[in-house]
C-alpha cells in the first residue's frame, strides 16, 4: 500500500512539471509574466492620465492637452496588442510547464478567468471607439460622451487588473482556513478573492501604473525631442516630457504610503513572511530599492532644476537648489543604510555585532522614515519653486501667504524630525504608529501649501513665457534614466512580492516541488530583471517607432505661454 | 539621428548594467527548500538531532530570529541566565515536560510567547512535516538537555518510508561514497564552510585548511567541533553538528581528513 502511494506521489510530481529548453521553466515564466505585467502597467496607467489630459483640454479649453491625450492613446493601441500577446504567452507557458498548479488555480478562479476575458474584450473595443472616434466626436456634447468613453476604458482596465490581482494575491496570502488538504473545488471564489493583500496590491498597482505610464511617456517625449527637426516639435515634446515626469513623480510621492499598507497587511497575515521580506534572505533587496529610489528622486529633481533654466524669473530660486540637493543626498544615504542583514561571521566580527555600532542607528525605521519624508518635502519644494518660477503674485496677502507656506514646511519638517528622534526612545509598537504622524504632516503640508499657492497665483504677473524646447539634451537623458529605473524597480519589487512565497506556489498550501523551487539570490534576479527590462524597452521602442509611422504629431507654437500643470 | 539613438542605447544599457552589477556585488543569499525527511523504524537520536540541526540552521529559517538577541529568545546560547533551551524547556510550563513543551511551541507558538517578545513566530506545523518537527525538538533538547524523542513520538506512517536515514547512516553520508567532495556536499558542510570557491562563509574556509591544521586536528574538529574554536569564530561555538562521528563511516572519515589535510 505504502509503495503504491509512493509510486503515485512520484507519478504526480512527474506530471506536475515540464521543463523549458535552455533557460528552464522558471526563467521562461519569469520573462513572460514580467513583460506582460510591464505592458499591462503601461496600458492601464496611460489611459488614466489620457482621460485626465482630455478633461483639462475640455474644461480648461486648452487644445494642447487634447492633442497630448490623443497621442498617448495612439501609443496604447499597439501596446494593447503587445499586452495581449504576452498574456497569451504567459498563460500557455504556465499551463504547459506547471500543469498541476495551473489546474489548481483554474479550479478556484475559473469563473473569474472567464469574466476577465470578457472584460478584456469590452476594454479593447472601448479603446478602439475612444481612439477612432476622437475626431468624429470632437465638439459639444459628443466630446463629453467621448470623454466618458475614456472613463469607461479606465473602469474596464481597473476591473481587469483587480481580477488578475486576486489570483496572484491568493498565491501569497490564501485565507487561513485553506490548508493543503482543502479541495480547490470546495473553495468559494469570493472567499479566495478577498484575501489579505488583494486590496493593498490593487491600490499599490493602480498608483504604480500611473507612475510607470508617466515615466514611459516621458521617455517617448524625450526620444522625440532629441529627434525633433523644428523648434515647434522640440517645444511640444519638451512640454510632453515635463507632463510625463510631473505625473510620474507626483504619483511616486504617494506610492510609499500604499507600500506601507501592503507591508503592514503582509505582516498581519504572517509575521514570518514579513520577516523574510524585511530581515531574512531578502533584506539586501531593500538596500537596492533605496538606491533606485534615490536615483529617481535625484534624477527627477535634476530634471526640474535644469528645466528652471528655460523659465524667466527662475534664477531667483537657483541658490536654493544646492540645499535641496544636500537634503536629498543625506536622505538617500540614510535610507540606504542596512540594518538587520543576513551576515556571515567575518562581517559580524567586523561590525562588532549583528548591527553596525554607528550606521546601525541610521538603519532603523525611525531614521529611514524621517529621511524619506524629508526627501518628499524637498521634492515638493522643487516643484513649488518650478511652479512659481515665472510669476509674481499680485494678491495683497502674497507676502503673508509665502510666509505661511514657509512656516508649513518648517512645521512639517519639525514634526518629521521630532517623531523620528523620539522613535529611538519608545517601544516598537509605539514607534510604528509615529510613521502615521510623519506621513500626515507631509501630506497636510503638500495639500495646504498647494492650496495657498493656487489661490496666490490668481491674476499673477508673468515674468515671461516658458521657453519650451530650450532644454539641453542631458535633461532628456535624465528622463530615459527615470524610465529605465522605474521599470527596473517594478521588476525588483515584483521579485520581492513573488519571492517571499519562497518554495510555495500557494503559501503553505501548495508546495513547489519542481527543480526550480528554491528562490534565487538577488544577483540572479537582477540579471533576469535586466533581461526583462531590455526586452520590454526594445519592444516599446519599436511601438514608438510604429506610432511615429502611423501619424504625424501635431504641435502648438512655442510662443504661446503655457500654463503650468495644475493651474 | 543615429548618434542620438546610440547615446540613448548607451544610457539604457549603462543604467541596466549598473543596477545588475550592484545587485551582484552584494552578499548573495538564496532561499533553500527544506529537504524531505524520512525516518526508518530504527533511527537513532543522533540522526534525529543531526537532521534537526540542519533544519534549524537552514530551511527551517529559525536563525532569522533566534540568536539575534532582539526578535526572539536565544535557544542555543544562554537566555537571561536560564541556560540553553534544553536546560530550561522542562521548567517553562508546569506539568509539561520538555518534549511536549517544545513540540507545542513549534505547532502553536502563540500559546507560549516568552515575556518581552512579540508573538511573531509562525506555526511551524504549516511549514514542516511531523518528522521535521520532531527532529527540531530533538535538536533543541540536545542543546543543554537530554534527547528523549523516540520512534513512538513520531506518527507511524512517518517512519515506514522506503528511504530512511537509518539506511543512510549505516552506509554513511552520501550513500557511503568515499569521494571527499561528495561527502562534503552530502553532509552539508558547504552550508557554512567554503571550499574551492563553493559554499557559505559562516565557518572557517577549508580551501587551505591543511596549511593551518594537521590531519589529527582536522579529525578532532570533525568529531568534536567545539573542542577548539578557530580564532574569530568564537561566537559560533555550538553551531557545528557534533554527530558526524555517528554519521560517517570510518572509511569516509579518513578519506575526508586526508583530503582536507592535503588542501594546503
Amino acid at each position: 500500500m505504502t509503495e503504491h502511494l509512493l509510486l503515485q506521489a512520484v507519478a504526480d510530481t512527474a506530471n506536475a512539471y515540464r521543463d523549458f529548453p535552455v533557460i528552464g521553466s522558471r526563467a521562461a515564466i519569469w520573462i513572460a509574466a514580467e513583460i506582460h505585467l510591464m505592458f499591462a502597467a503601461f496600458v492601464l496607467g496611460v489611459p488614466i492620465f489620457a482621460v485626465v489630459a482630455e478633461a483639462i483640454g475640455i474644461f480648461g479649453k486648452d487644445q494642447r492637452y487634447d492633442r497630448l491625450s490623443k497621442e498617448f492613446t495612439r501609443l496604447l493601441l499597439i501596446a494593447y496588442s503587445a499586452t495581449a500577446i504576452w498574456g497569451a504567452v504567459f498563460v500557455f507557458l504556465l499551463s504547459t510547464l506547471y500543469p498541476k498548479f495551473w489546474a489548481y488555480l483554474t479550479a478556484i478562479f475559473g469563473v473569474s478567468m472567464w469574466v476577465y476575458v470578457s472584460i478584456f474584450f469590452f476594454e479593447s473595443f472601448t479603446l478602439y471607439l475612444y481612439y477612432y472616434g476622437w475626431d468624429r466626436w470632437k465638439y459639444g456634447r459628443a466630446k463629453i460622451v467621448h470623454w466618458c468613453l475614456g472613463i469607461l476604458l479606465n473602469i474596464w482596465g481597473t476591473i481587469v487588473m483587480f481580477i488578475a490581482d486576486s489570483w496572484l494575491t491568493y498565491m501569497m496570502t490564501p485565507p487561513r482556513d485553506i490548508t493543503p488538504e482543502t479541495s480547490p473545488t470546495s473553495i468559494k471564489l469570493w472567499h479566495a478573492i478577498l484575501n489579505h493583500t488583494w486590496m493593498p496590491i490593487n491600490i499599490h498597482r493602480l498608483i504604480g501604473n500611473v507612475v510607470f505610464g508617466g515615466a514611459i511617456v516621458g521617455a517617448y517625449a524625450s526620444y522625440r525631442f532629441l529627434a525633433a527637426r523644428t523648434e515647434e516639435e522640440r517645444a511640444h515634446y519638451d512640454w510632453m516630457g515635463y507632463v510625463g515626469n510631473f505625473i510620474a513623480i507626483s504619483a511616486l510621492i504617494v506610492l510609499p504610503f500604499a507600500g506601507y499598507w501592503l507591508g503592514r497587511e503582509i505582516y498581519q497575515y504572517d509575521q514570518s513572511m514579513g520577516i523574510t521580506m524585511m530581515g531574512g534572505f531578502m533584506s539586501w533587496l531593500w538596500v537596492i530599492q533605496a538606491f533606485l529610489i534615490a536615483v529617481l528622486f535625484l534624477t527627477g529633481n535634476y530634471y526640474l532644476w535644469i528645466g528652471m533654466g528655460r523659465i524667466p524669473g527662475a534664477e531667483r530660486y537657483r541658490p536654493y537648489t544646492k540645499w535641496l540637493l544636500v537634503v536629498l543626498v543625506i536622505g538617500a544615504l540614510v535610507w540606504g543604510t542596512p540594518h538587520t542583514m543576513i551576515a556571515d561571521s567575518r562581517e559580524l566580527v567586523a561590525m562588532g555585532g549583528s548591527h553596525h555600532p554607528l550606521l546601525g542607528a541610521l538603519g532603523v525605521m525611525s531614521a529611514k522614515n524621517t529621511a524619506v519624508n524629508l526627501m518628499i518635502l524637498a521634492t515638493f519644494l522643487s516643484f513649488l519653486l518650478y511652479r512659481r518660477a515665472n510669476i509674481r503674485p499680485v494678491v495683497p496677502w502674497a507676502k503673508t501667504g509665502t510666509r505661511i507656506q514657509a512656516a508649513m514646511f518648517v512645521i512639517a519638517a519639525a514634526i518629521v524630525l521630532f517623531f523620528g528622534i523620539r522613535g529611538y526612545f519608545v517601544e516598537a509598537i509605539v514607534r510604528i504608529g509615529y510613521s502615521v504622524y510623519q506621513v500626515g504632516a507631509v501630506l497636510a503640508c503638500i495639500v495646504f501649501v498647494t492650496l495657498i499657492d493656487v489661490l496666490m497665483a490668481r491674476g499673477a504677473q508673468s515674468l515671461g513665457a516658458i521657453q519650451w524646447g530650450k532644454m539641453p539634451p542631458r535633461s532628456q537623458y535624465a528622463l530615459f534614466i527615470l524610465a529605465v529605473t522605474f521599470t527596473w524597480l517594478m521588476g525588483l519589487m515584483g521579485f520581492a512580492r513573488s519571492g517571499i512565497r519562497q518554495h510555495w506556489h500557494v503559501w503553505q498550501v501548495m508546495q513547489d516541488t519542481s527543480p526550480y523551487a528554491a528562490t534565487p539570490a538577488l544577483g540572479y534576479a537582477a540579471i533576469m530583471i535586466s533581461t526583462c527590462v531590455l526586452i520590454f524597452l526594445s519592444l516599446v521602442a519599436f511601438i514608438f517607432w510604429l506610432g511615429g509611422l502611423a501619424e504625424k504629431s501635431t504641435f502648438v507654437p512655442s510662443t504661446v505661454e503655457a500654463p503650468h500643470v495644475g493651474q | 539621428m543615429w548618434a542620438n539613438n546610440l547615446r540613448i542605447i548607451g544610457v539604457v544599457l549603462g543604467t541596466l548594467a549598473l543596477y545588475t552589477l550592484i545587485a551582484n556585488k552584494i552578499p548573495q543569499v538564496q532561499s533553500e527548500v527544506p529537504r524531505a525527511l524520512s525516518l526508518g523504524a530504527n533511527f537513532t537520536p543522533e540522526q534525529l538531532v543531526a537532521a534537526g540541526d540542519q533544519l534549524y540552521h537552514g530551511a527551517g529559517g529559525c536563525t532569522a530570529c533566534h540568536g539575534l538577541g532582539t526578535r526572539a529568545p536565544n535557544l542555543l546560547t544562554d537566555e537571561k541566565g536560564q541556560g540553553q533551551i534544553g536546560a530550561r524547556c522542562g521548567k517553562r510550563e508546569s506539568g509539561k515536560d520538555c518534549k511536549a513543551y517544545l513540540y507545542e511551541s513549534l505547532t502553536s507558538p502563540r500559546a507560549y510567547v516568552v515575556q518581552g517578545y512579540e508573538p511573531i513566530m509562525p506555526e511551524m506545523g504549516r511549514i514542516l512535516s511531523p518528522q521535521q518537527l520532531w527532529a527540531l525538538v530533538a535538536f533543541l533538547e540536545s542543546n543543554g538537555g537530554t534527547v528523549d524523542v523516540t520512534a513512538s513520538d513520531i506518527p507511524a506512517s512517518s517512519t515506514t518510508s522506503t528511504t530512511s536515514t537509518t539506511s543512510t547512516a549505516s552506509a554513511g553520508i552520501a550513500g557511503g561514497s568515499t569521494d571527499p567532495m561528495t561527502i562534503i556536499r552530502g553532509a552539508g558542510c558547504t552550508g557554512c564552510h567554503k571550499i574551492s570557491g563553493e559554499g557559505g562563509a559562516i565557518g572557517p574556509e577549508l580551501t587551505h585548511v591543511g596549511s593551518r591544521l594537521s590531519a589529527n586536528l582536522i579529525r578532532e574538529s570533525i568529531l568534536q567541533p567545539d573542542a577548539k574554536i578557530a580564532k574569530g569564530y568564537e561566537k559560533f561555538k555550538g553551531i557545528m553538528p557534533k554527530t558526524f562521528g555517528h554519521q560517517l563511516t570510518a572509511e569516509q572519515l579518513e578519506a575526508l581528513v586526508q583530503f582536507l589535510a592535503a588542501h594546503k
